[in-house]
């Protein structure tokens, strides 16, 4: 017999404690503590970083009128809605008068009275001055008539006396004249003066513009300098950004910016930054920014709409790199696990350069074409056994 | 077994072996008084019918049940005597006493040779020897070529055989059969006491064989009956012609 | 010598070897039992180890930030800073709610949702390592989850308002509960947390400053000290510390206690804290269980050998009649049950491995408690199979005779 049979059944039972046994074996040696971690490979490589800032603003408008009578009133009447779009001098609301207009007419009366002041002044110089000829005139003929000695000497200088009252009515008429006049200014500057208030009740665009509040409505009363109606100008709108003080040292006016709203988030569009606010904020710990568009969107992003900024700061010279998933903290120490012959060994480097992307410039410590791990299932240690692996199995892709 | 080799020849002897059972009234005697002497080489048949005390001289024999008096001499050697006179029963069970039962009862997860084998690896022989000895013991009784095989692969009258070289494995002085044909035809049963007989004079092994087979009986050169705990020897009708 | 109990499983193996697998299930759920336990345990030890802190620092007279609630004005790290001894300080915000990913709701999943500085490498409080993307870069809108979230790389999740960009994955990143993390930049986990971010004071200045109420005109200086009132420092739950190497840390602990009058735990107290206040119930619980499985299998051990002795019993008379020894029996049964306890070993380690991933939370089979298991199982199956001898042992050689 080639197989006797209690060796065919230990061979048998072998089949299956064999296998079983292996299998245990296996599972110790690959899913126990003894078993070698699956890492992937990183390699340094020399890289251009653009590190990036990534900060969040919302969409304000750079000029925002807000028009509103210049003294306390009612609201008499409102033009535009809302979303209206405006254009220079247009008519958007009138304040109440209230006695105004009446005040306007009587200051009519009082013109006309004073205009007809002046006519009465000025014909009564007519008078005194007709009169002051004709006492002239006499003098004159009376003192021929002395030569002559036609006449008396007293009748002679009663006609002087005649010429000087006749003289000092002119004066008098002149005067009077000069005054009446001048009550004419007064009344129709005053005149003018109403107008103006009149004027300045209706409430007008100083710009072309939209309309983005009405603030009051017919019959409420405003104080002076409160707004009934706000415009801005759409094509001035800019985002004031938030960018965390955290690695923002590159933040400057010019950069380069792309911008996604948050109600077109797949869509990007172009800007750059305006100005950097000189003042931070104290409590959130962030550097504000005026990021203003290339080009305006059609339509136009609401105001007060969440836009998110991504600024290229200026891309730096090529220097060994690495993904920041490779950097690990150790004993106090910033570094990288390189793979040596004898396996995985800690190394402390210092960085440089992050960009968005996740890449960090080396600073010291690595240098190109050294292997580090990049990824890894479990947390290592020096020694440890490691198995490399294209990825960490239980990655989802 | 040193003293196995010592003791051919010399068969078993029992005087007066009684056995009762339980104690004051209701004890029952089961065994009155039995007198056998077999030789060496001889084979006799124990024929009683139930109840008669057939068991429980068998189960005396066999040193599993202890006697409540008598004699037993086995091999030369005083067993008992009013009280075992051997320390270890078990130990002259496994070398001095081979059993032949009415079904086989061979150890069904060992094969044939390591049935065999058994008693004398238990008692600390080397592997090789009892097996050779097994061998040689199983190529004497015919079934040597069955000697890898499982006892469930065999037929009855080779398991019996077996069952026979298992007994003879120690060259005990006396084989104790119980029924050893009562599942066998006539011509497999006649085979089966012809191998006793043949095995007892090769072997120098006392064979009492316990049986109420006709077919057999008359094969027997001396009889014991047992009636009511007690024996009668007779002589057989004749011998085997092998 | 021969093995008799070699022999006889040789004979009947494959009852042997599929009882053998039965109880190797048995002991399978047993050591899955205990791995849930280390699990347990080994949950709370991670999540001191990943937040990488020696020193936790909440609210006075709380027990935060995972076994209670903490907060703390977000400011306060500045101060810690200055202290002697500390190397690093970082705002951290934990809070456990459903994240889901923008629109599959079906795959929400209960996460701990943590707050870090991005860009803080290093600091306490980040993930100590990644299996697959990068780490947090921008101040907003960005995450890193743990891989049993089941998010994707490039996914977008919704937390609250927000939709954040999945942009790495970690891996055994979980809260003590095991629900996994999902790192979220600090200001965001701020908003999600007391919705008082920065956003929210923009909004609620421009809102005071177009509020006549507050804005009177020709009195400017009453909008300043209605923002004045209401600029409030924001909330964090802790701040972790990192210590400068040889740094005491129960003395810097005593000095935040002293002089900034806030609660502070050390690496030994916090552990205290998860393994003694936190998990002790569940702990518990699961030890009761596994107490009780161990009973259960040590009974139905004991059950199967004698039931496979009971099932020999013939054989065993035959044997004693031969002359069989009893320490032969005894060695036989014994033999058989420690060879079913193996077995069982075996495959209820190689079970228990192979479906530990599959359990929702951390199971860890540690190879000492293995190691233990297998002591227990022989040291079961022993006693066990003493029923089974004792049995055995009773059994009359006469029996084999027959009446």
């Amino acid at each position: 017999m080639l197989f006797p049979t209690p060796n065919r059944r230990a061979l048998a039972l072998l089949s299956i404690l064999l296998p079983l046994v292996l299998a245990a074996v296996w599972l110790a040696l690959t899913s126990g503590p003894l078993a070698p971690v699956p890492v992937t490979v990183a390699v340094v490589e020399e890289r251009a970083i653009a590190p990036a800032l990534f900060g969040i603003g919302t969409i304000e408008a750079r000029y925002r009128y807000r028009i509103g009578p210049t003294v306390a009133g009612r609201v008499r009447r409102v033009e535009v809605q809302v979303g209206d779009r405006v254009h220079a001098g247009q008519l958007l609301g009138e304040m109440d008068p209230v006695d105004l207009d009446e005040r306007v007419a009587a200051q009519d009366a009082a013109l006309r009275r004073a205009e007809a002041g002046v006519a009465a002044a000025r014909a009564q110089v007519t008078d005194a001055r007709a009169r002051l000829e004709f006492a002239g005139a006499q003098v004159r003929r009376y003192e021929q008539l002395l030569q002559a000695r036609t006449a008396s000497e007293d009748t002679v200088e009663a006609r002087r006396q005649e010429a000087q009252v006749a003289e000092a009515g002119l004066a008098t008429a002149l005067a009077n004249l000069e005054s009446a006049e001048q009550d004419l200014l007064r009344v129709r500057a005053e005149r003018e003066a109403l107008a103006r208030q009149r004027g300045n009740l209706r409430l007008l665009a100083p710009v072309d513009g939209l309309v983005v509040a009405r603030d009051a409505e017919p019959g409420s009363t405003v104080v002076a300098g409160q707004a009934v109606v706000e415009l801005v100008d759409p094509a001035t709108l800019w985002i004031d950004a938030r960018f965390d003080q955290l690695g923002s040292g590159g933040l400057r006016a010019g950069l380069e910016a792309r911008i996604a709203l948050r109600s077109r988030p797949s869509e990007t569009l172009a800007g750059s930054v305006l100005r950097v606010e000189p003042q931070a904020d104290a409590v959130t710990e962030e550097l504000r920014a005026k990021i203003a568009f290339a080009r305006l969107p059609e339509p136009l992003p609401r105001l007060g709409e969440l836009a998110e900024v991504t600024l290229a700061l200026a891309s730096q010279p090529p220097a060994p790199a690495l993904p920041n998933a490779a950097l690990q903290w150790r004993d106090g120490q910033l570094g990288v696990w390189r793979l040596v012959d004898a396996g995985p060994r800690f190394a402390a480097i210092e960085t440089g350069l992050r960009d968005l992307d996740g890449w960090v410039q080396i600073g010291a410590g690595l240098t190109g074409g050294d292997r580090v791990v990049l990824y890894s299932q479990a947390p290592l240690r020096p020694g440890r056994s490691v198995k490399i692996v294209e990825a960490i199995p239980g990655v989802l892709r | 077994m040193a003293d196995v080799e010592s003791t051919p020849g010399e068969g078993i002897h029992i005087e007066g072996l009684r056995k009762r059972y339980g104690r004051g009234e209701t004890a029952v005697d089961a065994l009155k008084g039995a007198d056998i002497a077999v030789a060496a080489g001889e084979v006799v048949g124990l024929v009683g019918p139930s109840g008669s005390g057939k068991s429980t001289l068998l189960k005396c024999l066999g040193a599993v049940t202890e006697p409540s008096g008598g004699r037993m001499t086995l091999g030369g050697r005083v067993i008992y005597d009013e009280g075992w006179r051997i320390p270890d029963l078990r130990a002259l069970r496994r070398d001095r006493i081979g059993f032949v039962f009415q079904a086989p009862h061979l150890i069904p997860f060992l094969n044939v040779t390591d049935n065999v084998a058994l008693l004398p690896m238990l008692a600390g022989h080397a592997n090789a020897d009892a097996r050779a000895r097994a061998r040689e013991l199983l190529e004497a009784l015919d079934v040597g070529h069955r000697a890898q095989a499982m006892p469930s692969q065999l037929s009855g009258g080779e398991q019996q055989r077996v069952a026979i070289a298992r007994a003879l494995v120690s060259r005990p002085p006396v084989i104790l059969a119980d029924e050893p044909t009562a599942p066998l035809d006539s011509e497999r049963a006649l085979g089966v006491i012809g191998i006793l007989n043949r095995m007892a004079r090769e072997y120098r092994t006392a064979v009492i064989v316990v049986t109420h087979d006709e077919k057999i009986i008359p094969t027997f050169e001396r009889i014991y009956h047992i009636r009511d705990g007690r024996t009668h020897e007779e002589l057989g009708e004749g011998r085997m012609s092998t | 010598m021969i093995s008799l109990a070699g022999r006889d499983i040789l004979h009947g193996w494959g009852k042997y070897v599929f009882t053998g697998m039965g109880l190797g299930l048995l002991i399978g759920v047993t050591l899955s039992m205990a791995g849930i336990y280390r699990g347990m345990v080994d949950d709370a030890a991670v999540l001191l180890d990943n937040s990488g802190a020696d020193l936790w620092v909440v609210q006075q007279d709380t027990l935060g930030p995972y076994a209670e609630p903490s907060s703390l004005y977000d400011d306060l790290y500045r101060g810690i800073l200055t202290l002697p001894g500390v190397a690093q300080a970082a705002n951290v915000t934990y809070l456990t709610m459903q994240v889901r990913p923008a629109g599959d709701a079906a795959r929400e999943r209960r996460a701990m949702v943590v707050g870090v500085v991005p860009g803080g490498f290093g600091e306490p409080g980040q993930p100590r390592f990644l299996v697959a993307g990068r780490r947090l870069t921008r101040g907003h809108y960005e995450a890193v989850a743990d891989l049993s979230t089941g998010f994707r790389l490039g996914e977008q999740v919704r937390i609250r308002r927000h939709l954040y960009r999945v942009v790495g994955l970690t891996r055994r990143n979980v809260s003590s509960g095991g629900d996994p993390m999902v790192f979220i930049p600090l200001k965001d986990a701020q908003e999600a947390q007391f919705l008082k971010d920065n956003d929210a004071i923009i909004q609620q200045r421009h809102r005071t400053a177009v509020n006549p109420l507050f804005n009177r005109p020709g009195q400017p200086e009453v909008l300043e000290a209605v923002l004045a009132a209401q600029t409030q420092s924001t909330s964090v739950n802790a701040v972790l510390v990192r210590l400068d190497a040889g740094a005491d840390p129960d003395r810097v602990a005593a000095d935040i206690r002293r002089w900034k009058r806030l609660g502070v735990y050390t690496r030994a107290e916090m552990n205290e804290i998860l393994q003694a206040k936190l998990i002790a119930t569940s702990a518990r619980q699961i030890f009761m269980f596994l107490v009780i499985l161990s009973l259960v299998s040590a009974a139905i051990v004991a059950f199967i050998i004698y039931t496979l002795t009971l099932g020999k019993i013939r054989e065993i008379a035959i044997l004693k009649l031969i002359g069989t020894r009893n320490r032969t029996i005894a060695a036989m049964i014994l033999q058989q049950a420690i060879g079913l306890g193996l077995i069982g070993f075996v495959v209820g380690k190689t079970a228990a491995t192979f479906w530990a991933p599959v359990f929702p939370k951390y199971v860890l089979l540690l190879p000492s408690d293995a190691a233990r298991g297998l002591l227990v199982v022989v040291l079961i199956c022993a006693l066990a199979s003493l029923f089974a001898i004792r049995t055995a042992l009773r059994v009359d050689p006469a029996e084999a005779i027959g009446g």
